[in-house]
């Protein structure tokens, strides 16, 4: 299926070479702009494989009843985790931040945490910031350890995500973490500019 | 435009709230923005109780499951006998550490057993100590899933909008002026974790959320903003005529953490935990910042002021 989205999103890159640009990074020459479009239609094909394999997965489980207890929040959490971290046994950091989604990625937020401007954002986002933690994919995200803020600066720079997923910061790296699962899908190390 | 505001100095050891009370007890009045202090002395300015009024209450930084939040829970509950409020917003870190369901029971239903069993329902607001998936389905946090919501208060003309600030995403601040602008309410009261204005030494002020959610709330007239994230208690001077509370006290403690040179604080309160309880009437709003031992620690009176 990945596959398939992935041909699909490469055949609308080529009819809208600017598809995927995010807001406010702005494209530099036509070349260049034709390569990173070309990562970022990657990059939403493969978020976009997880995504539905995340809901066809959690479609399987009982439905949340409307009075919901912690208990039956967690048992489901867990569930979906263990569904996901089956189906994708061999997945790897990688697999969805690909390198040329990495490099991208990293250029994307180099814009964005440049000046004075780009200070306050990092330390907003440093603020009780989880820092250096052991992380591995399908794994949990880090219990009982504060979640990074993620400005809306950054996040006008980043592709959106379905809703399932979200960005988050632990240390300077930046993390793809999938909400219902609470489990991490992948990693960016040294996400912020040297 | 015009805001009234009138603060009490409180007494520390002073008896809170004699009420039931006569309406109109403001101690000192002066238009906005300016608060006019009140004299040394005097009395805290009571919550009127009056009939009809929304009475609610503000809490954050609390879910510890330690001593403080208990006597905290106490202090609420014993002023709930005097002043029946009728609902919570708490403005994030609900719980902290680790959020199974046993803990639950002992950061959050344990603590507020005597209000919970009197029927105040909490509505919550998540902070960045918020295990996210579970407690926007907790159904005693009334969040029905969502990480940011907003909702016509039982009584007056008010609307509270509960957002999310550690993931404020565009979708979030298109959501929030269409709600804004759709809203009725005369009252529009935003509460969340992350404060736009702060002294705290530790975190202080949020640049990056002012940028983006500070001009919404001035052009469709929002009054009052309620935060939390720096442990103490702190009521700003009116910044573009909005008063900002930070209430990060409920059950965490950052002691002597108020940098004063900010110039920002009109009031502040950091030794010991403080809750804020308020009371809408028509176009005022009287607050009280209740401190574990009881005593008011501040105290006074907002004028609403009118959309742009």
């Amino acid at each position: 299926m990945a596959g398939t989205l992935f041909a699909l999103a490469v055949n609308i890159l080529l009819l809208a070479p600017t598809i995927g640009t995010p807001q406010g990074a702005a494209p530099a020459g036509g070349q260049k702009v034709n390569a990173d479009a070309r990562v970022m239609a990657d990059f939403e094909a493969r978020v976009k494989a997880y995504s539905d394999l995340h809901r066809k997965l959690e479609a399987t489980l009982p439905n949340l009843p409307k009075e919901t207890t912690p208990t039956q929040i967690s048992e489901h959490q867990v569930a979906l985790a263990q569904l996901i971290a089956h189906a994708r046994s061999g997945a790897q950091f990688g697999d969805i931040f690909t390198k040329e989604t990495r490099a991208l990625f990293r250029r994307y937020l180099a814009r964005v945490f440049v000046g004075p401007e780009g200070a306050k954002l990092k330390a907003v986002i440093m603020d009780e910031n989880p820092g250096k933690l052991q992380l591995h994919v399908n794994a949990r995200y880090p219990e009982s350890v504060p979640v990074s803020t993620v400005p809306t600066q950054v996040l006008q720079t980043l592709p959106k995500l379905p809703e399932d997923l979200e960005y988050r910061f632990i240390g300077d790296r930046l993390v793809l973490h999938d909400i219902h699962a609470d489990t991490i899908v992948d990693v960016i190390e040294n996400a912020f500019p040297k | 435009m015009r805001r009234t505001v009138a603060i009490g100095i409180a007494g520390l050891l002073a008896a809170f709230l004699s009420l039931p009370k006569a309406s109109g007890t403001i101690a000192a009045s002066a238009p906005a923005p300016q608060a006019a202090a009140q004299p040394a002395g005097e009395s805290p300015v009571d919550l009127p109780n009056r009939e009809g009024s929304l009475k609610f209450g503000v809490l954050g930084d609390f879910g510890t499951g330690k001593r403080p939040q208990y006597d905290m829970g106490a202090q609420m509950a014993k002023a709930h006998e005097r002043f029946p409020f009728e609902l919570v917003i708490t403005v994030g870190d609900n719980l902290y550490g680790s959020q199974g369901p046993r803990d639950f029971q002992t950061k959050f239903e344990e603590p507020y057993k005597a209000l919970l069993s009197a029927g105040v329902k909490f509505y919550a607001s998540l902070g960045n100590h918020d295990e996210r998936e579970v407690q926007r389905n907790y159904k005693l946090f009334n969040m029905d899933g969502k990480l940011y919501y907003s909702f016509k208060a039982p009584k007056q003309n008010v609307r509270f909008f509960a957002l999310d600030s550690t993931y404020p995403d565009p979708a979030e601040r298109a959501w929030l002026e269409k709600e804004l602008d759709g809203s009725n309410e005369g009252w529009k009261i935003p509460y969340f974790h992350h404060p736009l204005y702060s002294s705290g030494e530790r975190h202080g002020s949020t640049p990056t959320l002012s940028t983006v959610w500070e001009p919404l709330f001035v052009k469709y007239g929002v009054s009052v903003v309620f935060s939390g994230h720096d442990h103490f208690y702190e009521r700003t001077k009116p910044q573009k005529d909005i008063v900002y509370f930070v209430t990060g006290s409920g059950g965490q403690l950052r002691k002597g953490n108020i940098d004063r040179g900010t110039g920002l604080t009109s009031k502040g309160f950091d030794t010991d935990q403080a809750f804020l309880m308020a009371e809408i009437d028509r176009d005022e709003l009287f607050f009280n910042a209740i401190s574990r031992t009881g005593a008011v620690v501040d105290s006074g009176v907002i004028r609403r002021r009118k959309q742009e």
